[in-house]
C-alpha cells in the first residue's frame, strides 16, 4: 500500500509541475510576438509575415474557464420521508460505518478514504449499501445481465467525476438518477447493481481506479462492437477417411529437392512479409497509443463485479456500466480496487493492486483478502465444500451471535420504476451518439425517426472522423421490411437487407447509388424458398443478366443472358423497346428419371447466330458428354409457320458410337420443342426485366412513403386501436352520463310540496326528510298490505274450489279430478310465492328505509344540515 | 350392335392395314413428310388405332414393341389374344366387340386403362396381373352376379369404374312376354351403386359420376358389417402374406450365409428320414433316452454352425461393400479428373474456333491448327494416362480384396468343417453306444430275458449278431453320408460364390470398363479432330 501512495504523491507533484506549463507557453508566445512586432517588415516578405502572424496567432489559444456548475439543488418536498430523514437503525449503521472508518484511517493511514456515507439528494448521509435497491423490472429485455447493462448504458448520460481523483461527495438515489437520466460512474454502478441483484445475480459495486479512457467513457480507441467480425467457425476439412481398399494415389514423380527449394523460398518470402506486417502493426499501435496520462492510477472509477455461482454465471466478470460491456477479470483498464459492496455488506480490499486488478482473488469470505464491515452478512464464498458440513454446527451458534449484531436496514430508496414509454425511448430524448475508433454510432429509439431508423454506424478512415468510408443504417418496424442499409462512399455501392415477407421475396439488394435505375449493375438476392420460380440471385450488368435458381422442378439452376445494343427506333414507338437478346445460356441439374444421355445439362440459345447448342449430362461410366447442335430454321420466328428442316441443320457427337442414331422425325420433334423452349425462355427474360423494374418502382414508392408497421398489441402507437379504444371510452362515458340523468330525483316531489323554496334551511330540511321517510314507510306498508290482500283473495278462491270439489266429488270423471288436483297444486304454488314475497319484503323494508335515510343525509342539498347532528 | 357386322366379311390385320393406320395416325405436316421419307418403324409407334375395321382376330401386332395405346374398338373380336408381346401397353380399348371372357391379359402388367364396354362378358376374372389398373369400363356386358365385382377389390389404384347396363344393375319390372311381343321392362337396381361404393373404397367415379361424401357414407353405413368382416379377413390374409415374405427373406439370408435350416433339428431329422433301420433301432430299450441326449447335443452344434455362418456372412458382406465403395470412389475421382481435362480443352476449343472465324492469314491459321492438334494429342495422352492409372489402382485393390476374401472364405470353411467333424464325432459316439446296446439286447433276446415288448420288425433284426451289426452300421453310414453331403454343399457353394464374384470383378471392372473407356476416349478425340477438319474445310472455301 505504501508503495502505491508514494507513486501517487510523485504523480501529484508531476501534475503540479505540468499545470504551470501552459501558462509558461503562453507567456513565451507573447514574448515572441512582441519581438516579431519590433522587427521591420521587408517588402515582399509581407506574405511571409502574414503567414508567420497566422501561425503565431494559431498558437494563442483562449481556454475557457471551466464552468463550475453549481451543485444541483433538489426540492426536498418532492421526496419521501425516507429520503429526508434517517431511521434509528440507519443512524446506527451510519455510526457503525463512521466507527469503521475511524478505525480504518487509524490502522491504514496511508490509504485513501473509503466511500461510506455520502449524502443523498436531500443532503442526508446515507450508507452506500442502503442505496442499492434490488429491483426487478417488468421488461424481459433487462432480465439478463447484458440486457440490463446495455439499458443502463443507453438510458443515462454520463457525468464525469469532478475532480477525477476524488470520491464524489454525493451519491444520488437510483430513482433520481433515472429521472435526471444522467449520473456519474457510482450512480451508474448503483443502478445497474440494483437491477442485477434484483434479477438474482451476485453483483457488487466496485470502487477503484481506472484508466483515463475508461473513466471518461472514451471509446475512441475501441473498435465498435458492431464492426467486430465474428470469428468464423474454423471448419476442419473432413479428412478423407482411409478405407481398406482405397486405391493408392499415383506415384509422385516430381523432384523432392526442387520442392524443398521452392518451399524454402516461399517460407522466406512469407517471413519477410510477416516481419513487414508486424512492423507496420507496431507502428500503428504506437501511433494509436493514448498519450501518457498524468493522473494515471489516480482516477477514481466505479464499476460492477458479477461473481460466479448464481444465474448460471460460470465465471466471474466485471461490467463496465458506462458502456454496458463485460470486461474480463484480468483487464488492463481497471487499475485497482479500494472497496466493494452490495446491498448487504461492505468489503475493503486488502490485496496489493500495484499490478492492476490482475491476479486478484474475489473470495469475499477470506478476511485476509477482504475486510468486511458487518459480521452478520459474512458469507464464505468459494470455500471448499468440505468445510460446509463441518460448519453446520457452528453456524447455529453464530446465528445466536448475529442476532445481537447489527444487520443492514432496508434500502431507503423507493422502488425503481420505469414506464414503458421511457423504457422504449432508451436514451435521453431517444438519441445517443457514441464514438469509437474510426467510427461513430448513433442510436435512436424505436418509432422516433419517421423512417424507422434505430441505429446508424458511420465508419471513417481516419481517427478524426473526417474521411467517411461507409455508413450502415439499421431500421426497425419498417413496412417495407428493410432492416439494414449499407452505403460505401468509396465504391458508391448500396446494399440493402430485407426481412422475409416482401411481395417479391427480396432479401438483399446491391446497387450503385449513382446508377440506381434498371439495366444497371446490381445484385438481388431473394428468399428462394418462398418463390414459385425458386430464384435465388439475380446479377445484372448493363449487357448481362445472370439468374441462379434452387430446387426447381425442371432442374434449371442457372440462366445467363447476354443483351445486345438497343436498336434505335425512329418514329412513334410501338410497345416497349426491349434490349435485343443475343444469347441465353441455361444449365440444368441431373434428372435421374431419364438417362444421362437424354438429359440436357447445358442449353445455349445463340439467338444472334441462330443456333441452338445442347450438351447432355455425362453418364456415370463416361468422362465425355454428348452434344447436339441445331441451326434454327429460317422461319422459326414466324408465328404459325411450319418449321422446315433438312438433315444438314443438325450435327451431333455421341459418346457411344454404337448407339443407334435418332430418327429424323425425332430430331424434328426435338427442334420444334427447342424453338418453343427458346420462345419461352425469351419471355421469361422479359418477365425478369419487368420484375426488376417493378421492384425498383416499389422501392421508390416505399422509400417516399417510409411507413412503419405497428403491432396490434402496441396500444400506445397503434392509431387505429387507439381510436377504437377512445371511442369505447367515450361511449362508456356517455352511457354513464345518461344513467346519471336517468336517476330520479327522489326529493323533487317533496320540495315541490313545499313550493320549491329557493333555499333550503335547516327546518325545511328536516321537514323534507320527515316527509320523504314517512312517504316511503307508507308505501312499504301499502305494498305489504297489497301482497297480503292478494294472498287472502287466492286463499279464498282455493277454499271455494275445495268446497265445490267436496260436494261434487262423487259424480266426477277422472279427468275432472285430475284438473282439480292440478288446480290445487298450482294454487298452493302461488300462495307459497306470495308468502315468500311478503317475507322478503318484510326483510328488505327496513333496509330500504335506512338506505333512504342515509341518502337524504348525504344529498348535496341537505347534507350541510345533517353533517353534525 | 355387333350383329350389324355379322353379314360383313371380317378383315384380317395385315401389313397394308397397319401401314395405312400408322401413316394416317403418325406425325403431320413437315414431320410427316420427313417421317414418310424415312419410313416408320413399327417398333417406334406409341399409339395405334384400329377401329371400325371388322377385325375378327387380333393378330400380327407382335412388332409394335413400344406401343402404349391400342384401340381396337368397334370390331367383331371374339377373343382377347395376340397381345402378349405388347408389354408396354397402358391403354387398351376393346369396347364394342363380341368378347365373351376376359383372358389373355397376363403379360400386360403396365396396363392402367382397360375398356371392355359393350361385350358379352359374364364374369370378371383373369385380371390378377394388372396391379396398376386405374380405369376399368365393363358396362353393357352380361355380368349378372353383383358379388363378382368384389373381385375388383384387389386393384388398390382403381379410380374409375363403369358397370352401367349390366344385368345386375337392373330389376325386372315386367317380364318378357313372347305372346304380344312386348319386351321385358327394367328399372335400375337401387342396391347396386351403394354396394359397389362400399366394397370398392378406392373408387372416385362410378358410371361417369363422381361419388360424393354423402353417398359414400350412406353406402358404408349400409354394408358396414359385411365390409368389416371382409376387411378383417383381408387383413389376416395380408398379415399371413407378410409373415410368409419375412420368413422367405430370412430363409434367403440364411441361404446366402450357407447355413439354411441349421438353426433347428432339420439336419438331424434329415438323417433319420431315409434311415429305416435307425428308426427301427430307436425302439430298442434304452435307446430313446440316449437319442434325446444325442439330439440335444447335435442340435446345439448345428446351432453353433448357424450362428457362425451368419456372423461370417455379415463380415463377408461388409468386406464386399467396402471394396465396392472404394472402387466407386476411385472411379468417381478419376472421372472428375478426366472431365476437368475435357472441359478445359472444350473452353480452349470454343475460344479458338471463335478466333479462327476472324482470321484470314493462312500462315497464322495453319499455326493455330497445328497447335490445336498438338493440344488434342496432349488431351489424349492425359486421358489415357488417367485411365492407365485407374487400371493399375483397381488391379491392386482387386488383388488385395481377392486375397482377403479368400482368407475369409477359407477360414469359414475350416471352422465349418471343424464344427461338422464335431457332429461326426457325436455320431460316432452315438453309433458305438447303439452298437453296445444292440449287442446287449441281442444277448437278452437270445436268452429270452427281454422284459419289454419290442416291435415285430425290430425283433426280426435280432436274428444273429451280423444282422444287427449290419443294421446299426448301415444306419451309421447313412448318417455320415448326410453330414458329408451338407459339408460338401457348404464348401462348394461358397467357393462357387467367390469365384463368380471374382470373375465378375475381373471381367466387368477391369476388362470391360477399360475397353469402354478407351474406345470412348478415342471416339472423342476422333470427333474433335474431325470437327477441326470440317472447320478447316469451311475456312478453306472461304
Amino acid at each position: 500500500m505504501s508503495e502505491e501512495t508514494e507513486k501517487i504523491d510523485t504523480v501529484n507533484e508531476h501534475e503540479a509541475d505540468e499545470k504551470i506549463d501552459p501558462e509558461k507557453g503562453v507567456e513565451n508566445g507573447d514574448g515572441d510576438n512582441g519581438e516579431d512586432g519590433e522587427a521591420p517588415p521587408t517588402e515582399g516578405d509581407i506574405q511571409k509575415e502574414v503567414e508567420n502572424l497566422k501561425a503565431e496567432l494559431e498558437k494563442i489559444k483562449v481556454e475557457q474557464p471551466k464552468e463550475v456548475l453549481p451543485e444541483e439543488k433538489f426540492d426536498l418536498e418532492e421526496f419521501d420521508q425516507s429520503y429526508r430523514e434517517n431511521l434509528p437503525k440507519e443512524k446506527l449503521v451510519l455510526a457503525y460505518a463512521e466507527n469503521f472508518r475511524r478505525q480504518y484511517v487509524h490502522l491504514y493511514r496511508d490509504r485513501k478514504p473509503l466511500l461510506l456515507n455520502p449524502v443523498n439528494e436531500c443532503g442526508v448521509e446515507k450508507f452506500v449499501s442502503t442505496t442499492i435497491r434490488p429491483t426487478q423490472l417488468q421488461f424481459p429485455e433487462v432480465y439478463d445481465w447484458d440486457g440490463a447493462s446495455e439499458f443502463v448504458a443507453d438510458y443515462l448520460n454520463f457525468e464525469p467525476l469532478n475532480p477525477p481523483t476524488d470520491l464524489p461527495k454525493r451519491l444520488l438515489s437510483s430513482t433520481t438518477v433515472l429521472n435526471r437520466q444522467k449520473g456519474n460512474c457510482f450512480e451508474y454502478s448503483t443502478l445497474l447493481c440494483s437491477l442485477l441483484i434484483g434479477n438474482g445475480y451476485d453483483a457488487y459495486v466496485v470502487s477503484g481506479y481506472a484508466t483515463k479512457e475508461t473513466c471518461l467513457m472514451d471509446e475512441t480507441r475501441e473498435i465498435c462492437p458492431l464492426l467486430q467480425k465474428k470469428e468464423e467457425a474454423v471448419k476442419e476439412a473432413a479428412k478423407k477417411e482411409v478405407k481398406k481398399y482405397t486405391v493408392k494415389p499415383p506415384k509422385d514423380l516430381t523432384s523432392k529437392f526442387e520442392k524443398m527449394m521452392a518451399s524454402r523460398k516461399v517460407a522466406e518470402r512469407e517471413a519477410e512479409e510477416a516481419k513487414r506486417r508486424k512492423e507496420e502493426e507496431e507502428k500503428i499501435a504506437e501511433a494509436e497509443k493514448p498519450p501518457p496520462d498524468p493522473l494515471f492510477g489516480l482516477r477514481i472509477h466505479s464499476w460492477v463485479l458479477v461473481l460466479q455461482g448464481k444465474r448460471e454465471v460460470a465465471e466471474s466478470f466485471f461490467i463496465e456500466p458506462l458502456t454496458g460491456l463485460s470486461v474480463p477479470l484480468d483487464t488492463h483498464q481497471y487499475l485497482g480496487i479500494e472497496s466493494l459492496w452490495n446491498h448487504q455488506n461492505y468489503w475493503v480490499n486488502m490485496q496489493d493492486c500495484s499490478d492492476g486488478v490482475k491476479g486478484m482473488k474475489y473470495d469475499l469470505g477470506d478476511c485476509t483478502l477482504w475486510e468486511f464491515m458487518f459480521q452478520s452478512n459474512e458469507k464464505p464464498l468459494l470455500e471448499i465444500p468440505e468445510f460446509h458440513d463441518h460448519d453446520d454446527d457452528d453456524e447455529e451458534e453464530e446465528e445466536d451471535e448475529t442476532e445481537k449484531q447489527l444487520d443492514m436496514p432496508p434500502s431507503w430508496v423507493k422502488a425503481i420504476k420505469i414506464t414503458l414509454r421511457d423504457f422504449q425511448m432508451r436514451c435521453p430524448q431517444g438519441k445517443k451518439i457514441k464514438l469509437y475508433k474510426k467510427s461513430k454510432l448513433e442510436k435512436f429509439a424505436h418509432y422516433l425517426q419517421k423512417d424507422g431508423l434505430t441505429a446508424k454506424l458511420s465508419v471513417y478512415d481516419d481517427n478524426e472522423l473526417k474521411d467517411l468510408v461507409q455508413v450502415k443504417e439499421f431500421f426497425n418496424h419498417r413496412l417495407d421490411k428493410l432492416y439494414m442499409r449499407g452505403y460505401n462512399h468509396r465504391t458508391d455501392w448500396v446494399i440493402e437487407h430485407y426481412y422475409p415477407g416482401r411481395q417479391r421475396c427480396l432479401k438483399e439488394h446491391t446497387y450503385k447509388r449513382s446508377a440506381s435505375g434498371p439495366e444497371n449493375e446490381r445484385t438481388m438476392v431473394f428468399y428462394h424458398e418462398a418463390r414459385v420460380d425458386g430464384l435465388l440471385k439475380r446479377e445484372e450488368t448493363p449487357v448481362e443478366m445472370t439468374e441462379h435458381f434452387k430446387n426447381r422442378d425442371d432442374f434449371l439452376y442457372y440462366r445467363h443472358i447476354l443483351f445486345g445494343k438497343r436498336a434505335k427506333k425512329f418514329g412513334p414507338s410501338e410497345g416497349p423497346n426491349h434490349r435485343p437478346i443475343w444469347k441465353i445460356h441455361e444449365k440444368f441439374h441431373r434428372n435421374k428419371d431419364i438417362p444421362a444421355n437424354e438429359d440436357i445439362a447445358d442449353l445455349v440459345f445463340s439467338i444472334q447466330e441462330e443456333k441452338i447448342l445442347l450438351t447432355y449430362h455425362t453418364e456415370d461410366v463416361r468422362v465425355s458428354a454428348s452434344t447436339r447442335e441445331f441451326i434454327k430454321p429460317p422461319n422459326a420466328d414466324e408465328k404459325g409457320a411450319t418449321l422446315l428442316m433438312t438433315p444438314d441443320m443438325h450435327t451431333t457427337f455421341q459418346v457411344d458410337p454404337n448407339q443407334s442414331s435418332k430418327k429424323q422425325v425425332e430430331l424434328y420433334q426435338m427442334l420444334v420443342d427447342l424453338v418453343r423452349r427458346e420462345e419461352k425462355s425469351r419471355n421469361k427474360v422479359r418477365d425478369s426485366e419487368q420484375e426488376v423494374r417493378d421492384i425498383l418502382n416499389d422501392r421508390m414508392k416505399e422509400e417516399v412513403a417510409s411507413e412503419l408497421e405497428i403491432s396490434v398489441y402496441d396500444t400506445e402507437r397503434n392509431e387505429k386501436a387507439k381510436k377504437h379504444r377512445k371511442e369505447l371510452e367515450r361511449l362508456q362515458l356517455e352511457e354513464k352520463m345518461r344513467r346519471q340523468d336517468m336517476e330520479i330525483d327522489y326529493l323533487a316531489p317533496f320540495i315541490a310540496q313545499l313550493g320549491d323554496p329557493e333555499k333550503i334551511n335547516k327546518e325545511t330540511a328536516f321537514r323534507l326528510k320527515e316527509a320523504a321517510l314517512t312517504d316511503l314507510k307508507k308505501r312499504l306498508i301499502d305494498k305489504a298490505n297489497l301482497i297480503q290482500a292478494r294472498f287472502e283473495k287466492e286463499t279464498e278462491a282455493l277454499q271455494k274450489k275445495q268446497l265445490w270439489f267436496q260436494q261434487h266429488q262423487v259424480n266426477m270423471s277422472p279427468e275432472d279430478e285430475e284438473d282439480y288436483m292440478s288446480y290445487c297444486s298450482e294454487m298452493m304454488f302461488r300462495l307459497n310465492i306470495f308468502e315468500a314475497r311478503l317475507n322478503r319484503h318484510r326483510e328488505l323494508a327496513p333496509q330500504k328505509y335506512m338506505a333512504l335515510e342515509q341518502r337524504i343525509r348525504q344529498d348535496s342539498r341537505l347534507a350541510e344540515f345533517f353533517m353534525n347532528p | 350392335m355387333s350383329r350389324l357386322y355379322d353379314t360383313v366379311e371380317p378383315s384380317v390385320i395385315d401389313d397394308d392395314m397397319l401401314h395405312k393406320a400408322v401413316e394416317e395416325q403418325g406425325p403431320k405436316e413437315e414431320a410427316g413428310r420427313i417421317a414418310k421419307a424415312e419410313g416408320i418403324d413399327f417398333a417406334d409407334v406409341k399409339s395405334l388405332r384400329l377401329d371400325f375395321k371388322n377385325i375378327l382376330k387380333i393378330d400380327n401386332l407382335w412388332c409394335f414393341d413400344s406401343l402404349t395405346k391400342l384401340q381396337l374398338d368397334n370390331n367383331i373380336i371374339e377373343k382377347i389374344e395376340g397381345l402378349d408381346t405388347l408389354t408396354n401397353l397402358i391403354w387398351l380399348d376393346l369396347s364394342f366387340n363380341n368378347i365373351e371372357a376376359i383372358e389373355g391379359l397376363e403379360k400386360l402388367t403396365k396396363l392402367q386403362d382397360l375398356t371392355l364396354y359393350n361385350n358379352r362378358i359374364s364374369k370378371i376374372e383373369n385380371m390378377d396381373c394388372l396391379p396398376d389398373l386405374q380405369v376399368f369400363s365393363i358396362g353393357n356386358n352380361e355380368l349378372d352376379e353383383l358379388e363378382n365385382v368384389i373381385y375388383l377389390r384387389r386393384f388398390k389404384r382403381l379410380k374409375t369404374l363403369n358397370l352401367n347396363g349390366n344385368p345386375f344393375c337392373k330389376v325386372c319390372v315386367q317380364e318378357e312376354n313372347p305372346e304380344d311381343g312386348s319386351e321385358a321392362v327394367y328399372t335400375e337396381n337401387q342396391d347396386y351403386r351403394p354396394f359397389i361404393i362400399a366394397y370398392l373404397p378406392s373408387l372416385d367415379y362410378l358410371d361417369y359420376r363422381l361419388i360424393d361424401e354423402n353417398t359414400r357414407a350412406a353406402a358404408n353405413e349400409k354394408y358396414h358389417l359385411a365390409i368389416e368382416e371382409l376387411t378383417h379377413n383381408e387383413e389376416v390374409e395380408n398379415k399371413k402374406e407378410e409373415e410368409r415374405q419375412a420368413k422367405e427373406k430370412e430363409h434367403n439370408l440364411h441361404k446366402a450365409a450357407y447355413v439354411e435350416n441349421m438353426d433347428g433339428p432339420a439336419l438331424f431329422h434329415a438323417m433319420y428320414t431315409e434311415d429305416a433301420e435307425g428308426q427301427k433301432l430307436a425302439d430298442m430299450p434304452g435307446v430313446d433316452e440316449m437319442l434325446v441326449v444325442y439330439k440335444e447335443k447335435y442340435v446345439a452344434t448345428c446351432h453353433q454352425i448357424f450362428e457362425y455362418g451368419l456372423q461370417e456372412h455379415e463380415r463377408r458382406m461388409e468386406e464386399v461393400n467396402q471394396f465396392w465403395d472404394c472402387i466407386e470412389e476411385a472411379k468417381r475421382e478419376n472421372k472428375e479428373m478426366g472431365m476437368k481435362q475435357i472441359n478445359q480443352f472444350m473452353e480452349y476449343k470454343k475460344r479458338l474456333f471463335q478466333e479462327l472465324t476472324h482470321l484470314t492469314d493462312q500462315q497464322v491459321l495453319d499455326n493455330k491448327i497445328t497447335e490445336y492438334n498438338k493440344r488434342l494429342q496432349e488431351l489424349w495422352d492425359k486421358l489415357m494416362g488417367l485411365e492407365l492409372q485407374l487400371v493399375d489402382q483397381l488391379e491392386e485393390a482387386t488383388k488385395d480384396f481377392e486375397r482377403n476374401l479368400s482368407d475369409l472364405v477359407s477360414s469359414f470353411i475350416e471352422n465349418c468343417q471343424g464344427h461338422i467333424s464335431a457332429l461326426r464325432d457325436l455320431e460316432n459316439i452315438h453309433h458305438e453306444k447303439l452298437l453296445e446296446i444292440s449287442i446287449v439286447t441281442l444277448e437278452k433276446v437270445v436268452k429270452n430275458e427281454l422284459d419289454e415288448e419290442i416291435p415285430e420288425d425290430l425283433r426280426l433284426l435280432f436274428v444273429d449278431k451280423d444282422t444287427i451289426i449290419n443294421a446299426v452300421s448301415s444306419s451309421h453310414d447313412i448318417h455320415l453320408l448326410k453330414i458329408d453331403n451338407r459339408e460338401d454343399d457348404i464348401v462348394t457353394r461358397i467357393n462357387q460364390w467367390m469365384s463368380q464374384l471374382m470373375t465378375k470383378i475381373h471381367e466387368e471392372e477391369e476388362v470391360k470398363r477399360n475397353r469402354m473407356r478407351v474406345s470412348e476416349i478415342n471416339n472423342l478425340i476422333d470427333h474433335l479432330r474431325e470437327e477441326m477438319d470440317t472447320l478447316d474445310l469451311q475456312l478453306g472455301y472461304n
